[in-house]
């Protein structure tokens, strides 16, 4: 890749930083080029972010219809499952999963409510919600 | 370039780096008075790579690598390199965090290993749940501390609770709040024969592992997939498999293109530390295939976006991936070669 082959496609995502890559300048030799970023790159970026949208907006509809507790929504919102969620806020696997239905997270104690949300980096009041 | 006043009052110089593993290593080692670059470090520690594993799944889907396993750059080369190197990993975050702040107070900065997810200094887009990111923290400040994340241009402030949470961070690699700094460095590191030890390393990694989803192997055991996939998976799901392969190529780390063309620089300068036209000969061909590698990802997005012609399908995607193997093969069977001639 030459330095002038490397794509400056201004990617939006890129909230205007810049990216690093080696390219041969006109010397033969090759130097660090910043790039503000690939339209290629962003057709896999773009597939991948859709699709952790479209997934999180039906368990959000699942909440909103009393098929999943708000806890499923803010897992996922941070890309996160039951295992992984569970090392983070101390709760065992079983317990974890337990929680995702909505009858049983509605009766949570307060104490065990805090460590989803400490793990979950949300307020007490947005984890036992979802928006509408 | 731009210098920052780190830890112990030193000045610290951020490079705009590539790859983060890499460009850490080498700013560990310039700190300490080495000047070497990223593609050294990158070649030295045996970076570049290729593996497919279809069994692991990362959002359900197979990861392949363009890089070796996250950390053993940073281990390779400080080997190859020589010198003292402290490694820690803790079990309680707060004694991590303690420990960090007590070695930034003596005056020296810290490579740590972080989930990117959590650090919200980075464009939105940037954060998925990865454990192999890395950073270096150059200071304690009022909110947490000044970091230099070698893969963005200017060293920006991270908040305490945002590296607690990436450096603690669980899931597949978890980092057990990794922390590494060299104590001391050889001076006068012989260069010569650790790039020749990357190098025969790479060239084994990339040729002789017997199994067929790394290297080379892995290269065409990929391919064939890719070229049969819409026929076995659907269009749909065959997209989003593509996809995931080129996410992994181009964002991840800095990208199979990417790390092409950085071992292309690396070949270069050892090109010029050997005084050899062969190597000179080889950083041009590794150049050429990072541009075969590119093309696979241009084709690959028309593929997804459906706005090619019908011969951009997954059989010429699976063809160039298999081009490049052809190419990358003869490439490290030549290298091998050479590099038992050179002169350490």
């Amino acid at each position: 890749m030459k330095v002038n082959e490397v794509p400056q496609d201004d990617i939006t995502y890129y909230e205007g930083k810049k990216r690093a890559c080696y390219a041969i300048n006109d010397k033969g030799k090759y130097v660090i080029v910043t790039s503000t970023g690939w339209n290629a790159e962003e057709v896999f970026n773009g597939l991948a972010v859709a699709e952790l949208a479209a997934n999180l907006e039906e368990t959000r509809k699942a909440v909103l219809k009393g098929l999943k507790s708000p806890l499923a929504y803010h897992m996922e919102r941070r890309q996160l499952i039951p295992t992984i969620l569970a090392k983070t806020a101390g709760i065992a696997t079983f317990r974890v999963k337990r929680h995702l239905r909505p009858g049983i997270f509605n009766k949570l104690k307060p104490s065990v409510l805090e460590r989803y949300a400490q793990a979950l980096a949300v307020s007490m009041e947005e984890l036992k919600t979802v928006p509408k | 370039m731009n210098t920052e006043i780190a830890a112990g009052g030193r000045p610290f110089v951020h490079e705009h780096s590539a790859h983060c593993e890499s460009g850490v290593t080498s700013a560990l080692f310039r700190d300490k008075g080495l000047e070497i670059s990223e593609p050294m470090i990158f070649g030295i520690g045996s970076g570049i790579f290729f593996g497919h594993l279809p069994f692991i799944k990362m959002v359900g889907l197979p990861i392949s690598t363009f890089r070796s396993q996250p950390g053993s750059v940073f281990r390779k080369a400080a080997k190859r390199i020589g010198g003292k190197f402290v490694t820690k990993r803790f079990r309680n975050p707060q004694k991590g965090m303690d420990e960090l702040k007590r070695v930034l107070k003596s005056g020296q900065i810290v490579g740590l290993t972080t989930n990117i997810y959590w650090l919200s200094y980075f464009p939105n887009r940037f954060r998925f749940q990865f454990n192999g990111h890395n950073i270096i923290a150059l200071r304690e400040t009022e909110t947490g501390f000044r970091v230099s994340d070698p893969i963005l241009e200017y060293p920006v402030d991270c908040l305490t609770d945002d590296m607690e949470r990436a450096r603690f961070a669980h899931g597949p690699l978890q980092p057990h709040g990794f922390m590494y700094y060299p104590e001391s460095i050889q001076p006068n590191p012989d260069l010569r024969t650790a790039c020749v030890k990357g190098i025969k390393d790479t060239c084994n990694m990339m040729l002789k592992i017997p199994l067929p989803i790394f290297g080379i192997r892995g290269m065409r055991f990929l391919a064939k997939r890719i070229i049969k996939s819409q026929d076995k998976l659907g269009f749909n799901e065959a997209c989003r498999q593509l996809g995931n392969i080129v996410r992994m190529q181009e964002e991840v780390g800095t990208g199979g293109a990417g790390f092409r063309f950085m071992y292309a620089a690396f070949l270069q300068e050892t090109a010029e530390l050997f005084g050899s036209e062969d190597l000179a000969r080889l950083s041009q061909e590794m150049t050429a295939i990072g541009d075969v590698w590119r093309e696979f990802a241009v084709v690959s997005a028309r593929i997804i976006k459906q706005r090619g012609k019908a011969e951009d399908n997954f059989s010429k995607a699976g063809g160039l991936m298999l081009i490049c193997a052809d190419r990358e093969e003869a490439l490290f069977r030549e290298l091998h070669i050479i590099v038992r001639k050179l002169k350490a």
